[in-house]
């Protein structure tokens, strides 16, 4: 083919090139593929269509995670994505605006709502626009739940003991809100799970958190009373343990007939 | 052969959405059709392993889906339009498509290839880095169409395929399906019988829940040859003359 030839082909023509070249390198990957071989930045030097290189956080998810397809998920989680991300740095700022000027430590109490937000909106029907596709694949729903909700989780309570501790609040209670936390969110996981719904789990979430507080305070005279005594712990535990059952429940996979 | 469905039942809450279906099927294009309401969702998702039956049995490519394992070797073999696409509207096409090409567990270094082939086989090339928010309801559902045959799927099941696609592009359509039947088995959900007498190489007619029908496009035509049928084209003619009969036959029964 020479030069004025190819400036008359159609304009579908250069993608058609690209994509068979990218299909060629694809090829000679696969063919020299050793365990554990990377292809990425072997097809991300040569021309494609749809450079899409998995960023740094895709990238060390498929490697911890050992699935592209679970690394992908996990990345496209609605509250992980950068909106929701700064609103929880947001909240927990102002807790520790508040927390600073009142001395109350309002960061271990926003702490387990922002959490448990996050995690109702990790992932399920009202959220996943496209979860009965997603139900069709290899890769499981219930291990998407699970590494969603576990980075929500993680990422909420690196956040949380973060401005917990630049808030200079007492050991005791910036650890004292993880085992609540866990509780709270638990309950939202399986409220959401359960009634299909995210804001199902977020109002149920936040709405336990608010009446614990309030019958703590009525119980102990402190607002604080929740995140620091340790009489409330057996019942967070029993509410985690009960809700995780729930959720495992909710989201069985289907074995036979019904 | 790749479906094998002996009696299989599907019950949602009093409602049978399935009340008793049998069918096998090998590489073709089946066309599944039957009015609002007469279970071909329900048998589709079952057959895409998005619900488990109620009761029969179920073998899909070989095996029983009820297990792990096999499901999940299934599921990577398996091709799935949903009736109601939900889609991400940040992604772009090409990533949607490759989303679903990762969570079928497609080697890594197959992915962009493949993506690249069925964005081109639904011609959506031109439209490979557009956000999906800014395409038709007819792209969206070219879009679908391609994740569904990306990993070059043994089993494929299309949920109203056809729904939004302009004539021009229900012709590629049916084009494509004929191709995608020399290999796979293809079922199709549709209410559209020209679809069905175009692509098909076999129908299934269900009604209440019930196959009332099974055979090909000819011989449903030949239903309705020589009856006072209602229906513009001789396929629908057939069509209706199955149905009025299948329904007839149980008002006879309870008459006597």
């Amino acid at each position: 083919m020479n030069i004025s030839e190819d400036a008359q082909q159609p304009a579908g023509f250069e993608a058609r090139l690209e994509a068979e070249l990218v299909r060629v390198v694809a090829q000679r990957a696969a063919a020299a593929q050793p365990a554990g071989f990377d292809p990425w930045p072997l097809l991300a030097r040569g021309p494609q269509p749809w450079p899409r290189r998995p960023g740094l956080t895709e990238r060390f998810a498929t490697r911890l995670l050992r699935s592209p397809g679970l690394a992908r998920a996990l990345v496209a989680t609605p509250s992980l994505l950068l909106g929701w991300v700064v609103a929880t740095v947001i909240v927990l700022f102002a807790g520790l605006a508040a927390t600073l000027s009142t001395g109350t430590p309002y960061v271990a109490l926003f702490a387990p709502a922002v959490a448990a937000a996050g995690i109702a909106y990790a992932y399920g029907p009202g959220i996943d626009p496209a979860w009965e596709l997603s139900q069709s694949m290899a890769v499981s729903d219930r291990m998407v739940l699970l590494v969603r909700a576990l980075a929500v989780f993680a990422l909420n309570a690196a956040f949380g003991l973060a401005a917990s501790a630049a808030s200079g609040a007492a050991a005791a209670v910036t650890f004292g809100w993880l085992v609540p936390m866990t509780a709270v969110c638990m309950l939202a996981l399986a409220a959401a799970t359960v009634a299909r719904s995210a804001n199902v789990g977020v109002v149920a979430g936040l709405a336990a958190w608010v009446i614990t507080i309030l019958a703590g305070k009525a119980a102990d005279g402190r607002l604080t009373a929740v995140i620091s005594n340790p009489a409330f712990i057996p019942g967070y535990l029993a509410v985690a343990v009960i809700c995780a059952a729930i959720t495992l429940q909710a989201t069985r996979a289907p074995r036979g007939t019904t | 052969m790749n479906i094998e469905i002996t009696d299989l039942t599907r019950r949602f809450g009093r409602t049978w959405a399935v009340a008793g279906v049998s069918l096998e099927s090998g590489p073709g294009v089946v066309g599944l059709l039957g009015p609002n309401g007469a279970g071909k969702t329900s048998l589709l998702r079952m057959l895409a392993t998005v619900i488990p039956p109620t009761s029969g049995k179920l073998r899909l490519l070989g095996s029983d889906p009820g297990g792990y394992g096999p499901r999940r070797q299934i599921r990577r073999r398996l091709g799935y339009l949903p009736q109601n696409l939900g889609y991400y509207p940040s992604f772009t096409v090409a990533e949607f498509v490759e989303y679903f090409a990762l969570l079928k567990e497609m080697p890594a270094a197959r992915v962009p290839a493949a993506v690249a082939a069925a964005i081109e086989r639904v011609d959506l090339s031109d439209k490979a880095r557009s956000k999906l928010r800014t395409l038709s309801g007819g792209m969206l559902r070219r879009v679908g169409i391609a994740q569904s045959i990306v990993n070059d799927p043994d089993l494929l099941l299309l949920d109203e395929p056809t729904a939004g696609l302009d004539p021009e592009q229900r012709v590629a359509f049916r084009a494509l399906l004929r191709d995608l039947g020399q290999q796979a088995t293809v079922v199709v959900s549709t209410h559209l019988v020209e679809d069905v007498g175009a692509a098909c190489t076999g129908v299934a007619l269900m009604d209440a829940g019930k196959i009332v029908f099974q055979g090909t496009p000819d011989e449903l035509t030949g239903r309705g040859v020589g009856i006072d049928a209602v229906g513009d084209a001789p396929l629908e003619r057939g069509y209706t003359a199955v149905l009025s009969a299948a329904r007839a036959e149980p008002a006879r029964e309870t008459a006597q």
